[in-house]
């Protein structure tokens, strides 16, 4: 089973968004397959979004999103109600990309590291600015991608998904002031980083 | 661009935190020029962060992939659990249950063990005195007749019962006492069979060759000698 948020009362319905709200009627009615859809198509790209950055690989990012919803359809007649549902979305596809990204930092150490492909601006870009700003962004994943994969969870966790500090640490189970100390730590690294491959912030 | 470092580095170790605790920043931060450089590039930093992967989508049949893979898991479940494992096995339970209660107790091996009591003092060896008590407790193995006998000498049959006193029985188990009121060897014994026992003729060869050949068993118990 499930345990991912690590406060015992249970979220009163108002706090919730409306789809947070329609999911939860469903699973009244012991309809998690109605409750499924709503999750997936409210939360489906947040989370591939989510596992593309933490990951850094599409196809393995895919399989996680995938994985992470069959995940909770079988654990959605259990879920307790302690957090909303996107938390808990959020907290069975960070274990799963933890765990993804462990491994490849893994596989990296020991068959050493990729080859950085050079972040060239896209051929074809319509205009300059759009292709300085896309090699900004491939410079900017690469960045991440260096960092540990605990440090990179809570950077797009709290930046890219924006998820505020409680809400992370309900989910990973840390306490806020540490992952606040964390992510303050991690932006000078990420713009040491990007001054390194000469894209300043 | 690449940034050029300068002087205060006060942004990095000090604001860069009170920021992520939502803490209100000093009046230096507003006018120190090298801070005032750093949150510009930090607020550009944050703003690339947030806008990570706004293009990227998943494939379009994603949604489709997952009820595909929740079919496969569930159908993989039902081949390892098919309908008749549920009531089969609460059959084979129920069944289990019933032989413990009923079967397993009646079953208990046959068996016969003594006790010595002297006044209040209990003892296992098989010396005694006059007076002493001999205890014999036995486990029948569910047999539908049982006795329990002592013979003094071998040839004198001093105690002999089943159901009456001084025997007591319950649950397929067999007990009785006997005062051991002179010196002598003292040979107890359970006889227990389906069949009826046959009766005491003279001397326990005799009785129990007699109750063998009538295919009963014999458990002889330690024997006991008074002096």
């Amino acid at each position: 089973m499930l345990s991912l948020v690590h406060d015992s009362q249970e979220l009163p319905r108002a706090v919730l968004p409306d789809p947070e709200r329609t999911a939860l009627a469903a699973l009244d009615r012991r309809s998690p397959e109605e409750a499924l859809a709503i999750l997936m198509r409210e939360y489906g790209t947040a989370v591939y979004r989510y596992c593309r950055q933490m990951v850094g690989d599409e196809d393995l990012a895919e399989e996680i999103q995938q994985m992470t919803f069959v995940q909770a359809y079988e654990a959605l007649p259990k879920f307790a109600r302690r957090s909303s549902l996107r938390t808990w979305l959020f907290g069975i596809a960070r274990h799963r990309c933890l765990d993804a990204a462990k491994m490849t930092r893994r596989r990296r150490k020991r068959f050493g590291p990729l080859e950085d492909a050079p972040d060239l601006p896209v051929p074809g870009a319509s205009t300059e600015d759009r292709m300085a700003e896309r090699s900004r962004t491939g410079a900017l994943e690469k960045c991440l991608q260096k960092l540990a994969p605990h440090i990179r969870d809570a950077i797009v966790l709290r930046f890219q998904q924006g998820l505020s500090y409680p809400e992370i640490a309900r989910l990973s189970g840390e306490k806020a002031p540490t992952l606040q100390v964390r992510v303050a730590r991690a932006l000078p690294l990420l713009r040491r980083c990007l001054e390194d491959k000469g894209m300043a912030p | 661009m690449i940034q050029e470092k300068t002087g205060c580095d006060r942004f990095e170790t000090e604001a860069l935190l009170l920021l992520e605790q939502g803490q209100p920043l000093d009046d230096h931060f507003s006018s120190c020029p090298d801070c005032l450089e750093a949150r510009a590039a930090y607020d550009r930093l944050r703003g690339g962060l947030s806008s990570l992967g706004k293009e990227d989508e998943p494939a379009p049949d994603w949604q489709a992939r997952v009820w595909e893979k929740i079919e496969k898991r569930k159908e993989r479940r039902r081949r390892w659990s098919p309908w008749w494992i549920a009531p089969v096995g609460i059959t084979g339970l129920a069944a289990l249950a019933a032989l413990f209660l009923i079967w397993i107790p009646g079953q208990t091996p046959a068996g016969l063990r003594i006790e010595i009591e002297a006044g209040t003092t209990v003892r296992r060896g098989a010396e005694a005195q006059p007076g002493d008590l001999l205890r014999l407790a036995a486990t029948t193995g569910g047999a539908r007749h049982s006795e329990l006998r002592v013979y003094r000498n071998d040839t004198e049959l001093i105690l002999r019962c089943s159901t009456e006193p001084p025997c007591s029985r319950r649950r397929g188990k067999l007990t009785a006492s006997v005062v051991l009121d002179g010196v002598g060897r003292y040979q107890p014994l359970l006889i227990f069979s389906e069949k009826p026992l046959p009766d005491v003729a003279s001397d326990l060869d005799t009785d129990t060759d007699a109750a063998l050949t009538a295919g009963a068993d014999v458990e002889l118990g330690p024997r006991v000698v008074v002096r």
